[in-house]
């Protein structure tokens, strides 16, 4: 009896050992975001390699993968990181460096991954996972006629009602331009290069004081992304900025009477990092399960269970065929992508330097004209 | 006469060896105490101490470029530096690039001037490869900001080990060029503004607080048991839910279709198309606010009137006065020390909240515990949040001393 409990335990210690440096660690959001992306591509990759992936929950920044490295016991080795915090993870060595064609599936019809990615990488050490996009929509009891352009957001003859908006400077200061009359084009520059003049904050925090102050208008702050749509069905605003994937929820799974308005849309954006150094980066498994997940399927995978867009151009030519890809059986998705032909008209690309910058200047005047409201 | 030194069996003093029984006693209560006060000094003291510490620490940066700040003393400031400075700033900056430890210098340097970020990145890459000569013509064409003097100046006046510029900056004040203190730009400058609405809204809470509750104190009070009871209850239910709970149930109440507009309607009081905004504004703020901050103004104020004796209001009575005057001379002077911890307690609790005012408050909800919020979890500038906290602890204390000089902090109550 001794003998067996003796062996049980030295078994159970072994397979814990292996079985925790066998695990890929993948670090994300957490939420619905997350349980995409295991549903998506995270067990399929598990599946066919026959490394467990595990999913661990962050919330963003650097500051905790540092302080492993510190410590000299990571524990993390893929990162679901910003844009910005490739570029500084790569600065100081955090991220390994990826050969982009070599390392990642190349495209179904044998275009090099390179050039089968939206726009290209922030910095050698990113992958792209997916686009998301910060857009307005409206709730279609309350508002009459149909609006379509970014204008139409500020226009209160048009349009009477609130607006709902993002507590905070960022993001809004680029649609007040575009609603203001400034093209965006396919990325919006010019945008961000009249906002990194004085006149064009002004001009952008003027456009927001008419539209707040306005007694046919009036603004309404959110800042969890689920009130943006909450607010929009509550009949509290007509229209509302938003994340996409929050107001695809209400409409398409809830039911809301919400449209949404791409025109103008903000495009953002999630990557993966891989850690230089993690418990399965010399072993290559790390390496193995990040390529399986941003395969062109596996980038595809996610969009069934979330509206936001795999960064492969070719994993939209995959749902295209596979269409309805929503899980639920009817709904298509390809329409629903920020990145869609139809929804890149005119779009705003993120400029995380821009805001890595200017980012605490811009948000201390966007709090004084709050203030003054 | 001389005194005979009393001396006890053992041949000391009897003072001495009393003293000697009685530290033995006096250690083994301080070890009592000891973990209270080692909990307290860790856990309260030292966060303080390092909060002090860190709004007017600019040691980081002093360490950091040492030669720079050296090279810039001489320099006017009223067009770009010479050569000397760029060589220092080089001494300083290329050894952090190639250890890659300049991230700090970025973020830091950024707080003092937008556009510090990009450049000094941009510059880290190039520097490794930079020539050892020329280096103003080199910075220059690594980045636009070394060509304009305001950079310079940005880095020449956080030359200094310690500094008092974040608590400036806390009420809208910066020092300019000439050392000189000066107002911020009109554009920029929110944080009086928003001192002044912290204090407004502190303020009127506390207002409505008082009003609400001194009835209801006065029912726990007097009331039979058997109705105190439910009413206390009624009480200490919402004081036992979760703050967010109750402010996202008030968000319920107090939307545009909420049910207290639908029943205004209902009743004719409004039309369906001019309904009262109740929320995204001032008005939410004092409503929501009010409630959650009730229990801490009703359970002092009940404790204090709990201890008066019914006898006393028939007594005032039975000498002629009227209800009125017997429960303004004699009832409410008993109540004041109730009033004054129920009043500084919600005070202090409705000055440092920012939850529910970001919540239900709108534009106007910003205070300014969203602002030291931001800088601690956004912006990162521990400092200024430091500077912030600092200034908002100050205040309390300063009223607590207003308090203390005005009524006594004798005279304060809770049970």
């Amino acid at each position: 009896m001794k003998k067996i409990s003796k062996l049980l335990l030295a078994l159970s210690f072994v397979l814990s050992i292996t079985s925790s440096a066998f695990a890929v660690t993948v670090v994300s959001f957490g939420g619905a975001y997350t349980e995409s992306q295991k549903l998506g591509y995270g067990d399929p990759a598990a599946k066919k390699l026959g490394i467990p992936i595990d999913w661990v929950d962050y919330t963003g920044g650097l500051s905790e993968i540092k302080a492993q490295i510190e410590a000299k016991k990571i524990t993390w080795d893929i990162i679901d990181v910003y844009a910005m915090d490739t570029i500084i993870g790569c600065d100081e060595g955090i991220f390994h460096e990826f050969d982009f064609d070599k390392d990642f599936y190349p495209a179904p019809d044998g275009t090099p991954a390179s050039k089968d990615f939206f726009t290209d990488m922030p910095s050698k050490c990113a992958v792209g996972n997916i686009l998301y996009s910060w857009i307005y929509a409206y709730n279609t009891k309350n508002v009459k006629g149909t609006p379509k352009t970014i204008e139409d957001f500020f226009n209160t003859k048009k349009f009477p009602g609130k607006r709902g908006i993002y507590k905070d400077a960022l993001g809004n200061l680029e649609i007040a331009l575009a609603g203001d009359g400034i093209k965006p084009g396919k990325g919006g520059k010019a945008i961000y290069d009249a906002l990194k003049t004085p006149e064009g904050v002004e001009r952008a925090l003027n456009k927001f004081k008419t539209l707040c102050t306005d007694p046919n208008g009036g603004c309404v702050f959110w800042s969890a992304g689920a009130q943006a749509p909450e607010i929009l069905v509550s009949g509290e605003v007509v229209m509302s900025t938003g994340w996409n994937g929050r107001f695809f929820k209400a409409a398409k799974v809830e039911g809301a009477p919400i449209v949404q308005v791409w025109d103008g849309q903000i495009l953002d954006y999630e990557y993966f990092a891989l850690v230089k150094g993690g418990p399965n980066y010399e072993n290559g498994q790390a390496m193995a399960a990040l390529k399986e997940m941003t395969s062109p399927e596996g980038l595809a995978g996610s969009a069934k269970y979330i509206a936001y867009a795999p960064w492969r151009k070719s994993s939209i030519e995959i749902m295209t065929k596979g269409e309805p890809w929503f899980n639920d059986g009817k709904t298509n998705m390809v329409p629903e992508m920020p990145t869609a032909p139809a929804n890149t008209k005119s779009y705003i690309l993120n400029d995380p330097v821009f805001w890595a910058d200017n980012n605490t200047e811009l948000q201390e005047k966007w709090e004084a004209m709050k203030a003054g409201l | 006469m001389s005194t005979k030194i009393i001396l006890s069996s053992d041949g000391l003093p009897l003072e001495k060896s009393l003293k000697k029984a009685e530290r033995k006693n006096k250690i083994r209560a301080l070890l009592l105490v000891a973990p209270l006060f080692f909990f307290i000094l860790i856990i309260f003291v030292f966060p303080l101490v390092d909060m002090l510490f860190k709004s007017v620490d600019n040691r980081m940066i002093t360490e950091m470029l040492p030669n720079t700040f050296t090279a810039l003393e001489k320099w006017d400031g009223k067009e770009l530096p010479g050569e000397d400075v760029y060589e220092a700033f080089y001494n300083d900056f290329y050894p952090l690039a190639k250890d890659k430890k300049s991230g700090k210098l970025f973020q830091r340097l950024n707080y003092e001037k937008s556009g510090f970020s990009s450049g000094l990145k941009k510059t880290n890459k190039l520097i490794l490869n930079f020539e050892k000569e020329n280096y103003k013509e080199q910075f220059i064409n690594a980045h636009e900001i070394w060509n304009n003097q305001d950079y310079w100046l940005a880095i020449k006046n956080s030359s200094s080990k310690w500094s008092y510029s974040k608590y400036l900056k806390g009420i809208d004040l910066e020092l300019d060029q000439q050392k000189k203190i000066v107002q911020v730009e009109e554009e920029k400058s929110i944080h009086v503004l928003l001192w002044l609405r912290t204090l407004k809204v502190a303020f009127w809470v506390t207002v409505c607080c008082f009003f609400l509750s001194y009835p209801i104190a006065y029912l726990l009070a007097t009331l039979p048991m058997k109705y105190s009871n439910i009413l206390m209850i009624c009480v200490l239910l919402p004081f036992w839910t979760s703050l967010l709970v109750r402010t996202s149930s008030w968000m319920i109440m107090l939307q545009q279709e909420g049910p207290i507009n639908n029943t205004l309607v209902w009743l004719g009081l409004f039309t369906n198309e001019n309904k009262p905004e109740l929320m995204h504004n001032m008005v939410g703020t004092f409503v929501t606010m009010s409630q959650i901050l009730l229990p801490f103004m009703v359970l002092p104020l009940y404790s204090v009137m709990k201890n008066i004796p019914s006898s006393l209001m028939k007594a005032g009575k039975s000498l002629g006065g009227t209800p009125f005057m017997s429960f303004m001379k004699i009832y409410f002077p008993l109540t004041i020390p109730g009033i004054g911890a129920g009043c500084l307690l919600v005070f202090i609790l409705a000055i440092g909240y920012y939850i529910t005012p970001a919540l239900v408050g709108g534009a106007s909800g910003t205070l300014i515990s969203n602002v030291i919020a931001y800088h601690m979890k956004y912006s990162l500038d521990w400092a200024f949040a430091s500077a912030l906290g600092t200034m908002l602890l100050v205040g309390v204390l300063t009223i607590y001393w207003i308090y203390h000089k005005l009524v006594g902090i004798d005279n304060i109550r809770l049970g």
